[in-house]
């Protein structure tokens, strides 16, 4: 039976998601979190929590941006 | 195996060839490189910088130090590898030139637990960062998103926003950074926590 509390398992959780977590302490926070739906909802979250940022983020370079660059380093190469 | 034909008229050459034909003064083989690779390193420093006025200037920095240094590019890491990190390190110098107002830290985004060991929040509030991008207007969520990214301290933003934002292998980031990767896995960690506490706030629930 494993002692594996929520705190444990939160702090293994990237490497659980990368399955690079020992077999041993793997198969404690698989039993963990199959009887606990709050480390299942705390996982869904850890996991969305990157695309919400990435897709938040996902700048483009400015039109203006590409021809200033383009004038920096042509005045910085002697062109 | 693919082999990349450097020749063929119909195909791009590699970025690795290009970088090479540059490095020896080929200046389209530049301007190529910077029309391939502008748009993914503004974002890079954009991402980095929380700022577009710092991106322009990161942006600039990276483009003209990679310029300088091309004829020392050996091919011995991936092209795009050596680029982002002239580019995170463009970005990151912008970030201490600057007299930054001192932002608040997220650490009181970090997950709670009670004095057992658990969760100190119900299941149902939980989960509710994950539904982040349902629950708030877009406009809001991106603005916040950029604001709670560019909170972090610096040692998990570079991390984070290189692994899990432009999607490096651990590897890579380790390579960029110049840190070993057990220490990128602990800052994106740390990064994610502190995260995912500051968009279940977002939504109106504490972590």
């Amino acid at each position: 039976m494993t002692t594996l509390t929520c705190r444990d398992g939160a702090a293994l959780l990237m490497d659980y998601l990368e399955g690079t977590l020992p077999a041993d302490v793997r198969a404690d926070v698989d039993a963990h979190v199959a009887g606990c739906p709050r480390c299942v909802e705390f996982l869904r979250a850890y996991r969305e929590t990157p695309r919400i940022l990435r897709e938040s983020t996902d700048f483009e370079i400015p039109e203006s941006l590409v021809e200033s660059l383009q004038r920096f380093l042509a005045a910085r190469r002697g062109k | 195996m693919e082999v990349p034909l450097l020749d063929s008229p119909s195909l791009e050459p590699n970025d690795e060839a290009l970088a090479r034909r540059a490095g020896e003064g080929d200046e389209s083989a530049f301007e190529a490189l910077v029309a391939r690779f502008q748009g993914r390193v503004y974002r890079l420093v954009r991402r980095l910088t929380g700022s577009d006025g710092e991106a322009e200037d990161a942006l600039q920095d990276a483009f003209l130090q990679a310029y300088r240094s091309l004829g020392a590019f050996r091919g011995e890491a991936k092209f795009p590898t050596w680029l982002y990190r002239i580019a995170t390190n463009a970005a990151l110098m912008q970030n201490r030139r600057r007299a930054r107002r001192p932002a608040e830290p997220l650490d009181a985004y970090a997950p709670r637990f009670d004095e057992t060991g658990r969760h100190a929040r119900e299941p149902a509030d939980l989960s509710l960062a994950a539904r982040a991008d349902e629950l708030l207007d877009r406009r809001r969520l991106v603005a916040q998103a950029r604001e709670g990214i560019d909170r972090l301290p610096e040692t998990l933003r570079a991390a984070f926003v290189l692994r899990d934002l432009e999607e490096m292998p651990t590897a890579e980031v380790a390579s960029v950074l110049g840190i070993e990767p057990d220490a990128v896995r602990q800052r994106v960690h740390r990064a994610r926590l502190l995260l995912r506490g500051y968009l279940s706030h977002l939504v109106g629930v504490e972590p």
